[in-house]
């Protein structure tokens, strides 16, 4: 077991330095330059563009500069050049508005998966069995910009109660009241979010019912008398829940994802709306190290659910 | 098991939803709160990078800019200048020239810097028998003196032969020079000097004599230092700032020209970056007379130079040396490297503007409360809120909702909403416009004909009408439409296929066997070209392609990524034609588009327009400190480019903007009397002039004054 973490560990800060050096790389390499330097503004004389090439090292050989930045991510030192903020500060503000949203996002696609999915691949063929895959594909298909605006329009022209932004704008109570107010802020946008991925998972929670459920002890147990429910419930769906505790690991990364478009439309403040700004200002450190850690988030959750992986199932021993 | 899977997911969805009914309505937001007329909300698409208004270069900053700091002028109704920080001021200037002894002066001979004084006085006196703008100028010189020769020494760097640096020792005996101090600003005093003290006078003025360089190696580089030390003749223009007593700023401190110069030195100190350095350039000094009076010497004629006086003016005591090391210290960063830039006054500025910074919670909205001691008095808002809303649909919903107050009206919108009766509307033209420029490097594009039959061959109207939906309007030349230095007697090129046709013919393009138009056997080809991401541009290419193709042109089309776009093909002049967009400001400065002398690599006259005539021009509209004679040379400038299309001028668009009409204007006069206006447009359209005195009303008034 110690062996295995450690053998792992030394291959993902191998595969965490590629990761570093090549998105480093094509960042560097795709054209643009950070919109301080503005070619096409008269008022910048080609003094004043050098001097920001300088200033954020832009003149120096790739290397270096790759030096550069990774000396000052690792010491907390590097700043965005959009605001001159310490980037960390400003990924981790982002990331307590994210978090929430998140969160609810994730309960809310685990919570109703199953009871979605489980039922339909009891029933398969059935009508709720075929209305649900219809809807799956239907939520799959939609955009979410045009989900969103339905939804937005719908809440906003029906209840006359604000959906965007994190809270109420402007609102002044406190406690229960605005506890309840940012819940209501969350739900929506969280509903959308969620509304992709409990599509997707439970179609997945019903076809590893429907493989769980042909197995030979389940018709051992229907052959026993069991009443029904302890059937499917119990002995399917323990077997059937294995894949998902390895899929948790992965859901890590997802921290600090966020979506763009989900975010621009509710005025969230949050981490997929900063990480787009800055690629399109070119804020090379912002983009880099949201880069970085999402990287290290990835190798993390991987290495959680293989861990994960042998905790549950203990065939895997390595 | 099953139980739990059916019955958690209900009621956590219900524990959700319940939160609904926590939630405060529109209503309550708006009608139900007194509060909310007091306040003025603004909705933008993103956030303020940094509030520092040296530092700025994005719009989001600069809305909050205006409101939180104050320049010392910035223009009125009619774009003229009016003082805000300074009461008023003068411009004058003092002209230098080094007395050329050596020079033959016409019926007197070689004269010294006595006999140079004389000699003017003489002309001055007897200036009545001498052409009209020669006798101008010597009117406006108001008095001659002499200084006596100097000599110095400086210590200069060169890099020598093989690359290595050589310092070297410059010593300068430079002779008497006389000054002359000038009424007003007179860009023409040395020519029209010239005519009492001989053609010769200043050019044939030698000042590698005057100069010595050791080592004697580098001699060659004499003529680089006489150019530097001693210019035959210099126009020092001069702006005497008197300022406003008593102006304080958010924290009370009072307002001196102290700031004004720390305001100067922020900007020009290199650690700072400012993108604003090369407006204060040309400054020479900035020397304080007194606490209430600032004295401003140009190195050069510069008239854009006034305008730059609407900088916001930045707290010297909060941010001189000593606190920023101090700031540096206490966050823990290299005290030689904190700068402006990591201050985090830019996070919470103050200035003397008219409203006080309160907060800023990053894209999500910045608060402003206003300012009890503003020195015009307080603005009848007591709070200014400036949301970032970067969707425009939820944008407009919280207009309709009332909890945004203004909202930027789609041009597909405007049929809709400019005539809806519920809001009132303003709309005006953008400070900008769209062409497409042609390479003049290469051919076809060297003949002006075809330039002027490519132009000819696209209907502009069609475009405006059917791509802007009506929201834009022709122009024909490089200036802000609005303002005087446009020349409406300019026609717009008509829309005349068949011209175009003849107007190539006589280039010698010619149709073809197959249809297309060829000279010498070969075919009229090229390719257009605009950057991603812009629709409108888009549709243009498509158009302009269409256009050309139907009388015989063969057109190929590009769309670029903008980084692409710019440094691989605009940058280094890698195109034929392209469409792109230009954002001007008031000043009529157009040095680094069209003069000749910008048309290298990575500079602006990428079409490499050159005209000797428009040359001269460009150079004494930036020098001219007179309105209506920059006015004058400027639609002669209007009239060259117009003529010789360089670009075809498409079209500057126009916006329009949609207000509660509850907001109007309230004044209270002398004697305690509350009066309301109707809130009206300046003449660039600027709606917001007046903003100061808005107010929200509770209903919907009634002017019947106006009909």
């Amino acid at each position: 077991m110690l062996a295995f973490i450690g053998r792992s560990a030394i291959r993902k800060l191998i595969t965490l330095f590629f990761v570093s050096v090549i998105s480093f790389l094509i960042i560097h390499l795709a054209p643009g330059e950070p919109s301080q330097i503005d070619p096409l503004n008269p008022k910048f004389t080609q003094e004043v563009l050098e001097r920001f090439r300088k200033e954020f090292h832009l003149d120096r050989p790739l290397y270096m500069q790759y030096l550069y930045f990774y000396r000052d991510l690792l010491t907390g030192k590097s700043l965005s050049w959009k605001d001159n903020r310490p980037v960390l500060e400003k990924i981790f503000e982002r990331f307590l508005n994210s978090l929430p949203l998140f969160i609810l996002g994730t309960l809310i696609t685990w919570t109703l998966s199953f009871p979605v999915g489980i039922p339909a691949a009891i029933r398969r063929g059935s009508l709720y069995d075929r209305s649900t895959t219809f809807l799956a594909y239907l939520l799959i298909s939609i955009p979410g910009f045009f989900f969103a605006y339905m939804l937005i329009i719908f809440v906003v022209t029906r209840f006359h109660v604000p959906v965007i932004g994190m809270e109420t704008f402007g609102i002044s109570s406190k406690g229960w009241h605005f506890l309840m107010d940012r819940l209501w802020h969350l739900l929506i946008p969280s509903v959308l979010g969620a509304a992709g991925g409990i599509a997707v998972l439970s179609r997945y929670v019903r076809n590893q019912m429907l493989e769980v459920e042909s197995q030979d002890y389940v018709r051992t147990a229907k052959a026993k008398g069991l009443p029904a429910d302890e059937v499917h419930y119990k002995h399917a769906l323990r077997n059937a829940l294995l894949p998902f505790v390895t899929m948790f690991g992965l859901v890590l990364p997802g921290l600090i994802g966020g979506s763009v478009i989900i975010e621009s439309i509710f005025s969230w403040p949050g981490m997929g709306r900063m990480a787009y700004e800055a690629i399109l200002a070119r804020d090379y450190p912002v983009i880099l190290t949201v880069n970085f850690i999402s990287a290290i988030l990835v190798l993390i959750g991987t290495f959680i659910s293989d861990l994960l992986y042998m905790v549950v199932d203990p065939r895997i021993r390595l | 098991m099953r139980r739990i899977l059916t019955w958690v997911p209900i009621l956590f969805i219900l524990f959700l939803v319940q939160s609904y009914f926590w939630v405060p309505t529109y209503e309550e937001q708006t009608r139900g709160n007194p509060e909310r007329l007091t306040e003025y909300i603004e909705a933008s698409i993103g956030d303020a990078q940094i509030l520092n208004p040296i530092l700025s270069a994005d719009s989001a900053s600069s809305t909050i800019e205006s409101r939180v700091f104050e320049g010392l002028i910035d223009r009125d109704e009619d774009l003229k200048f009016r003082g805000r920080l300074a009461t008023h001021w003068e411009i004058f200037e003092e002209a230098y020239f080094y007395v050329n002894d050596e020079a033959w002066i016409p019926n007197f001979g070689k004269a010294d810097s006595k006999a140079i004084i004389q000699l003017l006085r003489d002309a001055i006196q007897g200036r009545e028998s001498r052409d009209g703008p020669v006798s101008q100028s010597l009117a406006n010189i108001e008095d001659i003196e002499a200084l006596p020769a100097r000599s110095f020494e400086v210590s200069k760097e060169e890099r020598g032969t093989g690359g290595a640096t050589v310092s070297l020792t410059v010593r300068v005996t430079a002779p008497p020079r006389i000054r002359l101090h000038l009424r007003e600003v007179d860009q023409e005093l040395f020519d029209h000097l010239s005519t009492v003290l001989g053609k010769e006078y200043f050019s044939s003025f030698d000042g590698k004599r005057f100069i010595e360089v050791s080592p004697e190696a580098l001699s060659s580089k004499k003529a680089k230092y006489a150019r530097e030390f001693l210019p035959a003749t210099e126009h020092n223009p001069v702006i005497v700032f008197h300022l406003r007593p008593n102006v304080k700023f958010h924290d009370g401190h009072v307002f001196d020209a102290e700031d004004v110069r720390f305001t100067y030195e922020a900007i020009m100190n290199p650690k700072n970056l400012s993108p604003r350095i090369s407006d204060y350039e040309p400054v020479k000094a900035v020397e304080i007379l007194d606490p209430l009076t600032i004295r401003i010497v140009y190195k050069r004629l510069y008239s854009p130079a006034l305008g730059t006086w609407a900088m916001g003016i930045l707290p010297a005591h909060l941010l001189n040396a000593e606190v920023l090391r101090e700031e540096g210290e206490r966050r823990g960063m290299d005290p030689e490297k904190f700068s402006l830039r990591q201050s985090q006054f830019s996070r919470r500025p103050i200035g003397c503007g008219p409203f006080r910074f309160r907060e800023w919670k990053t894209d999500q909205y910045i608060l402003l409360d206003r300012f009890e001691d503003y020195w015009e008095g307080p603005p009848n808002y007591e709070r200014y809120t400036f949301r970032i809303v970067p969707d425009l649909l939820t944008q407009e919903m919280e207009f309709y909702a009332g909890t945004v107050d203004s909202y930027g009206v789609q041009p597909h919108q405007v049929e809709r909403l400019g005539r809806d009766p519920n809001y009132q509307n303003f709309t005006g033209l953008a400070f900008g416009y769209t062409y497409i420029a042609y390479n003049m490097r290469r051919e076809p594009f060297t003949d002006r004909r075809v330039r002027q039959a490519l132009g000819m061959a696209i209907d502009v109207d069609k475009i405006i009408r059917y791509v802007l939906y009506n929201q834009g309007e022709r122009i024909t030349g490089p200036f802000v439409k609005q303002t005087d230095f446009y020349n409406h007697a300019i026609e717009t090129l008509p829309y005349d296929p068949e011209g175009a046709l003849e107007l190539l013919a006589e280039a010698g393009w010619k149709k073809g066997p197959d249809g297309w138009l060829e000279k010498d056997g070969e075919r009229l080809r090229f390719t257009l070209i605009t950057n991603q991401g812009n629709n409108i541009r888009q549709a243009i290419l498509s158009i302009a392609q269409d256009s050309w193709r139907k009388i015989g042109i063969d057109v190929r089309t590009d769309v670029l990524e903008w980084a692409v776009f710019i440094q691989e093909r605009v940058n280094k002049f890698d195109f034929d034609a392209l469409i792109l967009g230009w954002a001007m400001g008031i000043e009529p400065d157009l040095y680094q588009i069209w003069h000749s002398s910008q048309t290298r690599p990575n500079q602006l006259n990428f079409v490499a327009f050159q005209d000797q005539e428009a040359d001269d021009l460009i150079i004494k509209i930036r020098q001219e400190y007179n309105h209506e004679r920059q006015v004058r040379y400027a639609h002669r400038l209007h009239e060259i480019i117009a003529k010789e299309q360089p670009y075809t001028f498409l079209y500057v668009s126009k916006w329009t903007a949609i207000l509660d009409r509850r907001i109007v204007i309230k004044e209270v006069d002398s004697e305690g009397e509350v009066s309301y206006s109707r809130i009206k447009p300046t003449k660039t359209g600027n709606y917001g002039f007046h903003f100061n005195k808005w107010i929200k009303l509770p209903e919907i008034p009634r002017f019947e004054m106006e009909g």
